[in-house]
């Protein structure tokens, strides 16, 4: 009796083990689903857009074969060779990031200067940075002193004022030399700077003017292709040395220093290489392929309202980088800085202490102050306190900057914190001033996270409609703006504005093409801003 | 660096005055967020002033008709909070447990690498812009819903046992609330997720350890242990989330229309099927209208007002559940 009690007491406890099991299992099973719900309602929301902007409904299944076999099937086994392979991997990354980094920049620079004519650029460009760069090299060869570190905001300052007093006679002057020159001047000379010092950095001083040679030799070779061709000089030249040149570099650099990663460099080539010959293919042999709404037109033609397929965003679209790339000018600073006072200068107790809370505590909650009330104070800043006309660029930035504040300020923040204090007590006890080592110390170390929180604000501000609407900015306009008082468009307006439009090919079709570019940017971003933390937090535990 | 003569641990003048022209500077720029605060404040205060003097606040607070733009204006903001209501606890229905339910997977459950794919995937439910979302409610949701609820009503026509539905659920209208809530509540998981995982994985594990030690499966380890230590931040959690409902725009304003209306009652559901105006979607409106002045203007700083005090008692109220009821551990 004795041992059947206990071995239904030992099945009892069994089968509530088992009930047990099933419960915790169960839970389990429903965080995953919940999870997955959400993962699920962005690839439904990728793919239903995607084949509606795409129209690939229309394609034959001759076209879905010859993509797959010259572009799906090649970037699969190459990607499943590179996966197990991290210094291929690390290769690989970098090389599409370079590859497409590049052109982007490249296509994007050339689109605004041309949108705010390249004269003005040129101007404002030599003007902003010439001085503070010669003020660093005179520093550089004759010694640094207290005055170095102040003379370089007013030499920026006293440039920007000088730009603006000599703007007028200044672009009548030099109005005469052909387009591609200035584009020689702001986007080669900084490229050969840039890719100078990295390459001085690495190896030798001579090295260094090698390179910057090799970069301002592709920027005139542009030119020639440019001149003798049919070709855009301007853009043969920004292309030239704002994407052959980096991707050059990048070949030499790997064959170099990385030798076991250069199979790395294949990856944007297969993948390039495959749209081109399975588009040679499909013209080839005539066949059917997608009814896309992603076309030339789209990008680079102005908005129609009752032709579909001649609708494009250009406009808009230079029309949002120009809004966004002002706004970073204004509030990356701004946001850094207080960011800085906040976690290295204010201190703790007292009523300064108590000043430096009730800051921090605004600036939570200004991060919880709905777009739409931005956009307000927007208008009554710009209408009522300027008397200006609030749909112009510089209104636009200014609240779209003050809405990414607070969070450029809280990203900042965090990792400002996140440098050990170890590294502020060992440079105070080298001597060094508060200043000091916050410029030498820590910011460099906490460039990364403040770089990853920014770009991913100024993802989120790209896509920002509410302030836009409020501010009252032109829905459509048909030419870029030309200038920070200049009427200004926005992508995310006009998609707003394409509502009303009772032909259905807008919303299917055009608007769903305009929302992939939208999106693209908003992903080319995140995935920079997580490009960017992976790399340094595998840097910070090695 | 300087070679000057002066007292080892003392800076000479020039340099001290750099410091602080560097500290000066430094602060405007963190005082400036207070004028920011200030200017929002006092911007709404302007606009709104001057709009209860034309309008009275009686009339405004306790109206139900809003409709500042046809015929003779009328300026009752009820119908307006209701709508924006009924969105966001729709919204809230999905994005609270959901939320949730992601953060104790993230926490307790996922290994490190499944984490570091599935967190920045989740952020982009967050990242994609509003105006996409509304899009997406408009043309791909609500065909969608609809298409579901057709064939559950024709569910009896195959399995005779299911009662017959035909007409029984409406169908949804072009601009409806529940496409426009889903949204909504799609795109403020993120917000509840990550706040909530904080929370969670602040709790120290010496308590999940004591309670694997008195004999605790995981389940109850991450509900009767984890999830209670952590409850300021998972609720401070869903007062931020609902607040970012309640102010957010454009995929209200695409998705559930511009007809303000009182809630339907007793027939609850039909709210959900019919369209609405939330708060924001009136101000996206009155934005957009031909002429912008007098009252018209103003109403939009009366609204902006009505949803600042909104959001700032939700997002104080969230930092005070935080602050007031977190569990120190040291």
């Amino acid at each position: 009796m004795a041992t059947e009690s206990e071995s239904r007491a030992e099945l009892e406890a069994d089968r509530s083990l088992f009930l047990r099991r099933l419960k915790g299992s169960l839970f389990e099973d429903l965080l995953v689903a919940a999870t997955l719900v959400g993962i699920l309602a962005l690839v439904v929301l990728f793919v239903l857009i995607g084949l509606d902007a795409f129209g690939l409904e229309a394609a034959s299944d001759v076209w879905y074969l010859a993509y797959f076999a010259v572009l799906v099937t090649p970037m699969s086994l190459y990607t499943l060779y590179v996966r197990r392979r991290p210094a291929v991997a690390a290769v690989n990354a970098r090389a599409f990031a370079v590859t497409f980094g590049s052109l982007l920049f490249s296509l994007t620079a050339f689109a605004v200067a041309e949108a705010l004519e390249p004269t003005d650029v040129v101007i404002y460009f030599v003007f902003l940075f010439g001085p503070p760069a010669a003020v660093l090299g005179y520093a550089r060869y004759y010694g640094e002193s207290h005055l170095t570190g102040p003379a370089v905001p007013a030499s920026v300052l006293l440039g920007l004022l000088t730009a603006v007093s000599v703007h007028g006679p200044l672009s009548a002057a030099i109005g005469f030399l052909l387009d591609w020159v200035f584009y020689l001047v702001f986007v080669t000379v900084p490229m050969a700077v840039v890719f100078g010092a990295v390459a001085t950095r690495r190896s030798t001083a001579r090295r260094g003017q090698l390179v910057a040679g090799i970069v301002v030799a592709a920027g005139l070779a542009g030119a020639i292709i440019g001149v003798t061709t049919a070709v855009d000089t301007s853009l043969a030249v920004v292309l030239a040395s704002g994407a052959v040149a980096p991707v050059g570099f990048l070949i030499v650099d790997t064959v170099e220093n990385h030798p076991e990663g250069r199979i790395g460099l294949l990856g944007p080539a297969i993948l390039v290489g495959g749209v081109v010959v399975g588009a040679s293919i499909v013209t080839r042999f005539g066949l059917t392929g997608p009814e896309t709404w992603l076309t030339p037109t789209l990008l680079l033609d102005s908005w129609s309202d009752f032709r579909p397929e001649q609708a494009g965003i250009y406009p808009q679209l230079v029309g949002s980088i120009i809004i966004v790339g002002l706004m970073t000018f204004f509030a990356f600073p701004v946001g850094v800085g207080a960011a800085i006072y906040l976690e290295e200068y204010a201190p703790k107790t007292g009523v300064l202490g108590r000043i430096a809370t009730a800051l921090d505590v605004n600036i939570s909650n200004l991060a919880g102050v709905p777009s739409v009330v931005y956009g307000l104070l927007g208008l009554a800043l710009f209408r009522q306190g300027f008397g200006l006309t609030p749909g112009i660029v510089i209104a636009a930035s200014v609240t779209l900057g003050l809405l990414i504040l607070p969070i450029v300020i809280v990203s900042a923040q965090e990792a400002l914190r996140s440098v050990p204090d170890e590294f502020r007590e060992g440079s105070y006890g080298l001597g060094a001033s508060r200043w000091q080592t916050v410029r030498n110390v820590v910011l460099p170390e906490a460039v990364p996270g403040i770089l990853t929180g920014t770009i991913l604000a100024i993802g989120r501000a790209i896509g920002e409609t509410a302030p836009l609407v409020m501010l009252g900015l032109a829905t459509t306009r048909f030419s870029v703006p030309d200038g920070l008082f200049s009427a200004a468009a926005a992508l995310p307006l006009q998609l707003f504005a394409a509502k009303g439009n009772n032909i259905p090919e807008y919303r299917t079709g055009v608007v769903a093409a305009a929302a992939i570019v939208l999106l693209v940017v908003m992903l080319s971003m995140n995935a920079t801003a997580i490009l960017i933390r992976n790399k340094y937090q595998r840097d910070e535990t090695q | 660096m300087s070679n000057r003569k002066s007292h080892p641990l003392q800076r000479d003048g020039l340099a001290a005055r750099k410091e602080l022209l560097y500290e000066v500077l430094l602060a405007a720029s963190a005082v400036l967020t207070l004028a920011v605060t200030v200017g929002i404040i006092l911007s709404l205060l302007g606009g709104t002033l001057s709009f209860f003097s034309g309008v009275s606040f009686i009339d405004y607070i306790t109206g139900t008709d809003w409709s500042p733009l046809i015929g003779e204006a009328s300026y009752g903001v009820l119908p307006l909070i209701s709508g924006t209501l009924i969105v966001t606890v729709v919204a809230a229905m999905i994005a609270l447990p959901i939320g949730l339910a992601v953060a104790i997977y993230l926490s307790e459950y996922a290994s490190a690498r499944v984490r570091s794919v599935l967190k920045p995937a989740l952020e982009m439910l967050a990242g994609v812009p509003t105006v996409i979302y509304g899009y997406f409610a408009l043309v791909y949701l609500t065909p969608l819903v609809n298409g579901f609820i057709a064939f559950v009503e024709s569910a009896s026509v195959v399995l005779p046992v299911v009662p017959d539905l035909t007409g029984s659920i409406p169908t949804l209208r072009t601009f409806n609330v529940l496409s426009a809530s889903i949204v909504v509540g799609l795109m403020v998981i993120p917000m509840v997720s990550s706040i909530s995982e904080d929370a969670l994985s602040s709790v120290p594990d010496s308590l999940r350890e004591a309670a694997y030690g008195l004999g605790s499966t995981k389940l109850d380890v991450s509900t009767r242990v984890v999830v209670p230590a952590a409850t300021s931040g998972i609720i401070s959690s869903y007062v931020l989330a609902i607040s970012r409902a309640i102010g957010e725009t454009m995929a209200v304003t695409i998705a559930a229309g511009q007809s303000p209306k009182m809630p339907f009652f007793p027939n609850v559901l039909e709210n959900l099927v019919q369209s609405t105006q939330t708060i924001t979607a009136a101000m996206v409106q009155i934005a957009g209208a031909e002429t912008r002045s007098g009252a018209l203007y103003e109403a939009m700083f009366a609204l902006g007002m009505t949803l600042f005090a909104i959001t700032l008692l939700m997002n104080i109220f969230a930092e005070y559940v935080r602050r007031r009821y977190r569990e120190e551990y040291n």
